[in-house]
C-alpha cells in the first residue's frame, strides 16, 4: 500500500463549517490557535449555507514549484506532498499568486509562505473532522469515490423521474 | 495567550475608548464570560437605572477558553439590565463571533452611554473604532452583516447585530450573528437599539498561544469523543433541537394554547423527522452545520419550500420556534413554522418571547379580555396561522394597538390590557416561560422559578431528571465535586432531592458560561458529558492555569451570587409574582390534561414547592427571604461588592 | 497535573452506562426499557399500553418519533377522569 501515496480528499457537501480543522492545524504546527495560520481554510457562502474546505492539492506538476524563482519548492514523493524550504524562500509570493486553489498562504508576521504538509503523514484536520469532510485516502480512491457519488445522484434522479412519470399518468 | 485578551470600555456618548488587561486575580475569581460580565454589571450600573436609558451598561464577552483548543468555545455572552423584567438581562449565542473577537484581542467589552446617531463598532487586531451606521439602520440582521463585510472589504468579518426589532426597542429584541445564532432572551437587542448601536464587527489574526499544545490536542480528541459518542448528541447532530420538543411533546411536557394544555395533539406535520425531510429536500443529505469548533453540529439548514417566502434560506428551526409557531398557538403547518422562524431571524426578535406573548394574547382574545377593537380586527383565535405571522410583524414594527402593546413585553402589556390579563401571563421576573410545561416535573418548576434572568431552562434545569437514571448514577454525578449525602430520586414527578440537583446544575451551567463553551457539552441533556472534573484539564492545557474541580465550583457559586445580588438590588422579593422566585398560579391550580397517563392530572404542590425553595436557598447560603447571609458573602469573597476593581 | 497518565473522570466512567438500541417508554411509571426490533416503526409498551411511532437515527439507534395519537390520547383521558374522581374522594394529591 505504501508507495501509492495518500492525499487529502475533500467532500465539501459534508462540511459543517465548524472550522475545528483550522484550529488544530494551527495548534499542531505553531502551538497557537489562529485561523490565519491554518493551512486549511473554510471558504463560506454564509447566505446559502455553503462551506468549502480549501487546502493544498499536492499537485503532480505543481504551478508553485514551477514558478518559484529560488527553487524553494519541491515534491516529496514519499508522502506525495509539495514542500516549501523555509530557508530558501525569499517571500516573493509568486507561488501564492499562481496557486489555482489559493492554498498557498502568506504569513504577514514571519513574511514567509506556508502550506499544507500533510502533518508528516498524520493529518490533524482529518483526525478531528468527525463528518469526514476531509479524509486521507489513497490517491486512486478519490476519483472512484467521486464516481460512486455521481452514480448515486444519477440513479436517484432517474428513480425520481420514474416516480414522477408514474404519478402523472 | 488566552489570558492576555483585553477588556475595552467604550463610552458611546463621548466616544472615549479605554483598553485594559484583565488581572489574573480577577480571572481566578470570575474566570470570564457570564461570570465576569455579572461582576461588571454589578459594578457598572446604578440601582434602578432605566434599562433603555444611557445609564444601562452592555457587556459583550467570550469565555476564558474562547478560541482555544477546547471543544465548541463558540459562545458569545451579552449582559445588561433587562428591559423586560428589570432584573439581570443575559443572553448567550453560538456561532463564530466571540472567537473572532478574541483573535482581534478582546474577551470583554463594556459599552456605556448612547451615541447621538446610529453607529457600529469595528474591532480589528487590538483597535476599536466607532463608525457611522446611518446607512445600516432599518436593515435586517443578515443585510446588516453582509453590508459591513462589503464596506470593510473582508468576508471573514464576524458581526453581532440587531435587526428592526432592536431599533424599534421591542423589549425582547435579540442580538444575532450569522443566519440564526441569537442571543435571544431578555431584550439585549433593545438595549443595543437604545444606545443607537447597530452592530459590532470583529476581525482578528492575533495568535492565542496554547500553553501545552501537544497535550491540548490529545486531550481535546478525548473530550470530543466523549461528547460525540453520547446518544443525545448524535440525535442532536441529526435532527437538531426539534428532537427535544418532539420528545417532550410526546409525553406531555410542552406548553400548548398558552398554558391550557401540556401537549399539542396530531402535530405529525411539524415533527423533527418531518423538518429533517424538508432540509434534505431543499439542501441535501448533509444539511447540518456546526458552531465554532463543534463536532455536534446541531444547526439544520433549510429553504422555505412554500408560501410568500418560498426559496428563502435560513437555519434552524429550533425547539423554541416549534414552541412559538406550533405548540403554543396550536398551529401545525411546516410553512408557518419555517416562515415564522425566518421572520424572527431576519428582524431580530426572540422567538420564545414572541410566541409566548402572542399565545397569551390568543387566550385573552378567546376569553373576551381582548376584542377586535384591540386587535384591529385580527381574528386572534388559536390555530390561526395567518394571524400568528401577522402579529409577529405588528410587534416588530409596533403596528396597531396590540402590536405596540405586546412589544413592551408581558408586564407592561398586562398593565395596559388590564382586567385579569396578568393572571394568564406565564412568566417569571417579567420573562415568558419556555414552551415547556413543568407541572409534572417539580425539579424543572423549581429551576424556572429561581432562574436569575427570569424564567429560563438554561440557568439550572436538571434535564437528566427525565431519564429515570438509577439512583447510583445520579449520586455519582451530583456528589462531585462537592459531597452530597441527602436523598435523590429517579422519579421525575418527585420533590425530594431536587433542590440539590437544581443547585448543582446552576453551578454547572454558570461554569460553562464562564468557560465560553456550549451546554450540549456538559451535563444538560446527557448524563455522561464532561463537567467539573474534566474542565481543569482543558483549562490547564490551554491556558496553563491550574484549578481543582472544587475551585471551579466555588467560582460558579460566587458568580451566581453576584447575579443574585444584582437582582436583590433591583428589588427581587421571594414570592413576588413580578420580581420573585415565584410561578404563575396555574402551576398550582390547574391540573395537566394530556400526555402519558402518569403525567395527566398533575399540579405543583404549593407547600412542597415552598419547601423546595427553602432547601434551595439553604444550599445557596440564603436566608428564608432569599437574601445572602453575611457568612455566605464572606465565604465567597463578596463582602465588599461592588468593589470596582475592573 | 501536566502530562502524567490520568484516570477517568466521573463523566468518562459513566460512559459504559450508555445503552444503544433501546429507549424508555414515555410514561414515568415505566422504568423498563423498550427495545424495538430493527427497522420497525411502531412499538407498544407492554407495561402501560402506550403506543409510539418509532424513527431510526441510525440502523441500531431508534427513537420515539411521536405518540400513536388516538391510543395515547384515550389513555390520557381515562387517566384524567380517574384522577379527578380520586381527587374528589381523597382531596388534592
Ligand atoms: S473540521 Fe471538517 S466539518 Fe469542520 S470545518 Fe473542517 S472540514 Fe468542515
Ligand atoms: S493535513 Fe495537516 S497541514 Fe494539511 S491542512 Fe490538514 S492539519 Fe493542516
Ligand atoms: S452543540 Fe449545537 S449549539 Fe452547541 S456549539 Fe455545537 S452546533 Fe452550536
Ligand atoms: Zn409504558
Amino acid at each position: 500500500m505504501e508507495p501509492m501515496g495518500k492525499v487529502l480528499a475533500i467532500d465539501h457537501e459534508k462540511c459543517t463549517g465548524c472550522r475545528l480543522c483550522e484550529i488544530v492545524c494551527s495548534v499542531f504546527h505553531d502551538g497557537v490557535s489562529n485561523a490565519a495560520r491554518s493551512r486549511i481554510k473554510i471558504v463560506k457562502w454564509e447566505s446559502e449555507g455553503v462551506y468549502i474546505p480549501i487546502s493544498c492539492q499536492q499537485c503532480q506538476d505543481a504551478p508553485c514549484k514551477i514558478i518559484c524563482p529560488v527553487k524553494a519548492i519541491s515534491r516529496d514523493e514519499k508522502l506525495s506532498r509539495v514542500m516549501v524550504d523555509q530557508n530558501r524562500c525569499i517571500g516573493c509570493r509568486a507561488c501564492v499568486a499562481v496557486c489555482p486553489f489559493g492554498a498557498m498562504n502568506f504569513n504577514v508576521i514571519d513574511r514567509k509562505v506556508f502550506k499544507c504538509d500533510l502533518c508528516d503523514g498524520d493529518p490533524q484536520c482529518v483526525r478531528f473532522c468527525e463528518v469526514k469532510a476531509v479524509d486521507y485516502v489513497p490517491a486512486d480512491r478519490v476519483s472512484s469515490s467521486k464516481k460512486r457519488a455521481a452514480a448515486e445522484k444519477i440513479s436517484t434522479a432517474q428513480r425520481q423521474a420514474v416516480a414522477l412519470e408514474a404519478e402523472s399518468r | 495567550m488566552a489570558l492576555n485578551r483585553k477588556i475595552a470600555y467604550i463610552d458611546l456618548s463621548t466616544g472615549k475608548i479605554e483598553i485594559k488587561p484583565i488581572p489574573l486575580n480577577i480571572r481566578r475569581k470570575f474566570l470570564g464570560g457570564r461570570g465576569l460580565d455579572a461582576y461588571l454589571l454589578y459594578n457598572h450600573t446604578e440601582k434602578g437605572c432605566d434599562p433603555l436609558g444611557p445609564k444601562n451598561t452592555l457587556m459583550v464577552s467570550g469565555g476564558i477558553l474562547t478560541a482555544t483548543l477546547a471543544s465548541a468555545t463558540a459562545r458569545t455572552h451579552v449582559m445588561a439590565k433587562s428591559p423586560l423584567g428589570g432584573m439581570i438581562g443575559s443572553a448567550n449565542m453560538g456561532g463564530f463571533f466571540a472567537p473572532e473577537l478574541a483573535w482581534a484581542g478582546f474577551h470583554h467589552l463594556v459599552i456605556k452611554g448612547k451615541a447621538d446617531r446610529p453607529v457600529y463598532l469595528w474591532i480589528n487586531n487590538g483597535k476599536i473604532e466607532i463608525r457611522d451606521a446611518r446607512h445600516l439602520w432599518g436593515k435586517t440582521t443578515t443585510e446588516t452583516q453582509w453590508a459591513i463585510r462589503e464596506e470593510l472589504g473582508d468576508d471573514d468579518i464576524k458581526c453581532m447585530v440587531i435587526g428592526p426589532a432592536g431599533e424599534n426597542l421591542v423589549r425582547f429584541a435579540n442580538v444575532m450573528t450569522g443566519i440564526k445564532n441569537s442571543g435571544g432572551r431578555t431584550g439585549m437587542g433593545a438595549v443595543m437599539g437604545s444606545k443607537n448601536l447597530k452592530a459590532i464587527a470583529a476581525r482578528g489574526t492575533m495568535d492565542i498561544k496554547i500553553a501545552h499544545p501537544k497535550e491540548a490536542l490529545e486531550y481535546n480528541k478525548r473530550f470530543i469523543d466523549q461528547i460525540t459518542s453520547a446518544k443525545v448528541n448524535q440525535t442532536q447532530g441529526t435532527l437538531g433541537t426539534p428532537f427535544i420538543w418532539g420528545a417532550t411533546n410526546s409525553w406531555g411536557g410542552v406548553r400548548c394554547r398558552n398554558f391550557q394544555y401540556n401537549q399539542e395533539l396530531y402535530c405529525d406535520e411539524i415533527e423533527p423527522e418531518a423538518i429533517d425531510e424538508v432540509c434534505t429536500e431543499t439542501i441535501g443529505p448533509y444539511h447540518m452545520a456546526g458552531c465554532f469548533a463543534c463536532q455536534v453540529h446541531c444547526r439544520a439548514k433549510y429553504r422555505i419550500p412554500t408560501g410568500p417566502y418560498a426559496g428563502a434560506y435560513d437555519e434552524g428551526p429550533e425547539y423554541t420556534s416549534q414552541g412559538a409557531f406550533c405548540g403554543e398557538p396550536d398551529c401545525r403547518s411546516m410553512e408557518t413554522l419555517l416562515t415564522g422562524n425566518h421572520l424572527v431571524d431576519q428582524w431580530g426578535m426572540d422567538n420564545l418571547e414572541t410566541g409566548s406573548l402572542i399565545s397569551w394574547a390568543m387566550e385573552l382574545y378567546e376569553l373576551g379580555i381582548l376584542t377586535d377593537k384591540e386587535t384591529d380586527g385580527l381574528d386572534l383565535r388559536f390555530g390561526n396561522d395567518e394571524a400568528l405571522l401577522e402579529m409577529v410583524r405588528r410587534i416588530c414594527f409596533r403596528e396597531g394597538w396590540l402590536g405596540d402593546t405586546l412589544a413592551e413585553g408581558g408586564i407592561i402589556a398586562s398593565e395596559r390590557i388590564g382586567k385579569d390579563s396578568f393572571n394568564y401571563l406565564i412568566q417569571v421576573k417579567g420573562v415568558s416561560n419556555l414552551h415547556s410545561d413543568e407541572r409534572a416535573t417539580p425539579a424543572l418548576a423549581l429551576n424556572v422559578a429561581t432562574a436569575s434572568r427570569g424564567s429560563d431552562h438554561l440557568r439550572s434545569r436538571p434535564a437528566i431528571d427525565l431519564y429515570h437514571l438509577p439512583e447510583e448514577v445520579l449520586r455519582k454525578i451530583y456528589s462531585t465535586p462537592v459531597p452530597y449525602n441527602g436523598p435523590l430520586s429517579s422519579e421525575h414527578t418527585e420533590y425530594i432531592g431536587k433542590p440539590w440537583q437544581v443547585f448543582w446544575q446552576e453551578n454547572c451551567y454558570m461554569a460553562v458560561d464562564c468557560l465560553g463553551i456550549c451546554k450540549y457539552h456538559t451535563v444538560f441533556l446527557g448524563a455522561t458529558l464532561p463537567n467539573f472534573e474534566d474542565w481543569p484539564k482543558v483549562l490547564y492545557y490551554n491556558t496553563g492555569l491550574e484549578f481543582t474541580p472544587r475551585e471551579i465550583w466555588d467560582i460558579a457559586e460566587r458568580c451566581n451570587m453576584i447575579e443574585r445580588l444584582f437582582n436583590l438590588r433591583e428589588g427581587l422579593t421571594r414570592e413576588d409574582l413580578v420580581r420573585g422566585d415565584m410561578l404563575n398560579h396555574r402551576y398550582f391550580d390547574e391540573p395537566t390534561r394530556r400526555g402519558a397517563p402518569d403525567v395527566v392530572g398533575r399540579v405543583i404542590d404549593r407547600e412542597k414547592f415552598r419547601k423546595m425553595i427553602d432547601e434551595f436557598y439553604e444550599y445557596k447560603g440564603l436566608d428564608r427571604n432569599g437574601v445572602p447571609k453575611p457568612e455566605t458573602l464572606k465565604r465567597l469573597g463578596l463582602e465588599d461588592e461592588p468593589s470596582h476593581l475592573l | 497535573m501536566g502530562s502524567e497518565k490520568e484516570g477517568l473522570s466521573t463523566a468518562e466512567s459513566l460512559r459504559k452506562t450508555r445503552t444503544y438500541g433501546q429507549f424508555r417508554c414515555h410514561n414515568p411509571s415505566c422504568m423498563g426499557r423498550l427495545q424495538p426490533q430493527p427497522g420497525v416503526n411502531h412499538v407498544k409498551c407492554p407495561a402501560c399500553g402506550m403506543e409510539f411511532r418509532v424513527a431510526w437515527i441510525k440502523p441500531n439507534f431508534p427513537r420515539i418519533r411521536g405518540p400513536v395519537w388516538d391510543v395515547n390520547q384515550k389513555l390520557a383521558e381515562e387517566a384524567f377522569e380517574r384522577k379527578m374522581k380520586e381527587e374528589k374522594r381523597d382531596g388534592v394529591k
